[in-house]
């Protein structure tokens, strides 16, 4: 695996203090944190940053580090990787869903012997992901395979880093923020003791058609000019399928028509609401100006009236 | 290997005090004494045991944000929770205006 510089991550010298780190952490934490930042890859810095800070702000995972990157090819660049020496270490804690490949690989190693060897019993951490899921997946129901790299030990009592594989079945009718747990699916447990619980928080997709707020799902309808005015039925395409809407007479662009629980699947379902976009058609041949033109002259119509025009 | 779990949604089996003090990493008395001052469970303890208190998806999220804003920037915990409070009223505005279509 590549080495990670989690000095060069938070901008500070090798030689800093504790207090030093701190206090470019929470500079840095504050800049990039994704409820203030504009920048594109505020999530993924402030991840990077927790965990570089979850190292260098421990004295003891500090020291381990250190310790990794005097290793001979802990820094070589573009190629650079290291392979931590076997049996190294003890004490630190294991890694989280949320950490990359290196910090799992890293913890597992460092953190290995110690506690597989251990009389001492302590149940698992829990581990904290998240897992993005369509607007499909969340009226149909879904399955998504997860990836996550664990601690486990190995025959000669060693702990070592193994990609589990995990089948989620992403129950319908799930809203954004609510979470998942899976028993005994988090870090494995000492001394004989269970497996933490893993947490996985819903994100939603953001969806080029619907937007969702709660339960209730909005979409924009493009009506014509003339289904407005007159009214009529619509065949309008929706998340649980194409559905048959009359549209009032004389509607104009924005009005809302409601689909009572139509929105996001549940005991008490949400509602769906349609906004109607009228679209004009272009005026780009001979017999659609003639139209214009017709209503023009035979219409008496000014929507400037109220402005006083 | 594949295993093959099926996840249980906090508002369908809600977590015990002990367990979400677990889910945080914190002892189950910082819980306690964030849920007495009324910044977890928003209406207050309910009333009964502390073994009858149940935390759902919100209370979770909401706990992992005061633990972290606590520890990173040293703050105490009534300054933790008007951050939180901000910070989730962001998001609101953001999902408003998102619907809208003004984002």
């Amino acid at each position: 695996m590549d080495y990670k510089d989690y000095y060069k991550e938070l901008g500070v010298e090798k030689t800093a203090s504790e207090a030093d780190i701190k206090k470019a952490y929470r500079k840095l934490v504050r800049k990039y944190h994704p409820d203030v930042s504009k920048e594109p890859d505020a999530d993924k810095r402030t991840k990077e940053l927790n965990e570089a800070y979850g190292v260098l702000g421990d004295v003891e995972k500090r020291a381990a580090y250190d310790e990794l990157g005097r290793q001979p090819n802990a820094q070589g660049g573009q190629g650079g990787s290291f392979r931590p020496p076997p049996n190294w270490g003890s004490g630190y804690e294991s890694s989280s869903a949320d950490d990359s490949d290196f910090f799992a690989d890293l913890f597992a190693h460092v953190g290995g012997r110690g506690r597989a060897n251990s009389q001492f019993q302590m149940q698992g951490e829990d581990s904290h992901a998240a897992i993005e899921v369509s607007l499909h997946d969340i009226y149909h129901g879904a399955k998504r395979t997860i990836v996550m790299r664990v601690p486990e030990a190995d025959g000669q009592g060693r702990v070592v880093t193994r990609e589990r594989t995990l089948e989620v079945t992403i129950p319908k009718g799930v809203t954004e923020g609510q979470q998942l747990r899976m028993k005994g699916q988090g870090q494995p447990g000492s001394g004989g003791a269970p497996a933490g619980d893993l947490y996985l928080e819903i994100r939603f997709q953001n969806d080029a058609r619907y937007k969702v707020e709660g339960r209730d799902v909005f979409e924009t309808v493009p009506v014509t000019p003339w289904e407005a005015a007159l009214g009529g039925s619509i065949d309008v395409p929706t998340p649980s399928g194409t559905v048959s809407v009359t549209v009032p007479p004389n509607s104009q662009t924005g009005r809302k028509l409601r689909l009572k629980g139509r929105g996001i699947p549940s005991a008490q379902p949400g509602d769906l609401y349609l906004l109607l976009e009228v679209v004009l058609p272009p005026a780009n041949d001979a017999k659609a100006r003639e139209l214009y033109e017709t209503m023009a002259r035979e219409m008496a119509f000014n929507p400037r009236q109220k402005l006083g025009a | 290997m594949t295993s093959n779990v099926i996840g249980v949604l906090l508002e369908d089996k809600a977590l015990s005090l002990e367990e979400l003090a677990r889910a945080c990493a914190v002892e189950p008395d910082w819980v306690v004494q964030r849920v007495q001052t009324g910044v977890l469970l928003h209406d207050g303890p309910p009333p009964g045991q502390l073994t009858a208190w149940r935390f759902t998806s919100l209370d979770l999220v909401r706990a992992r944000r005061l633990r972290e804003i606590e520890s990173v920037f040293d703050a105490n915990a009534d300054l933790a929770a008007l951050v939180v409070d901000l910070s989730e009223e962001v998001a609101r505005l953001r999902r408003r205006l998102h619907v809208l279509g003004a984002d």
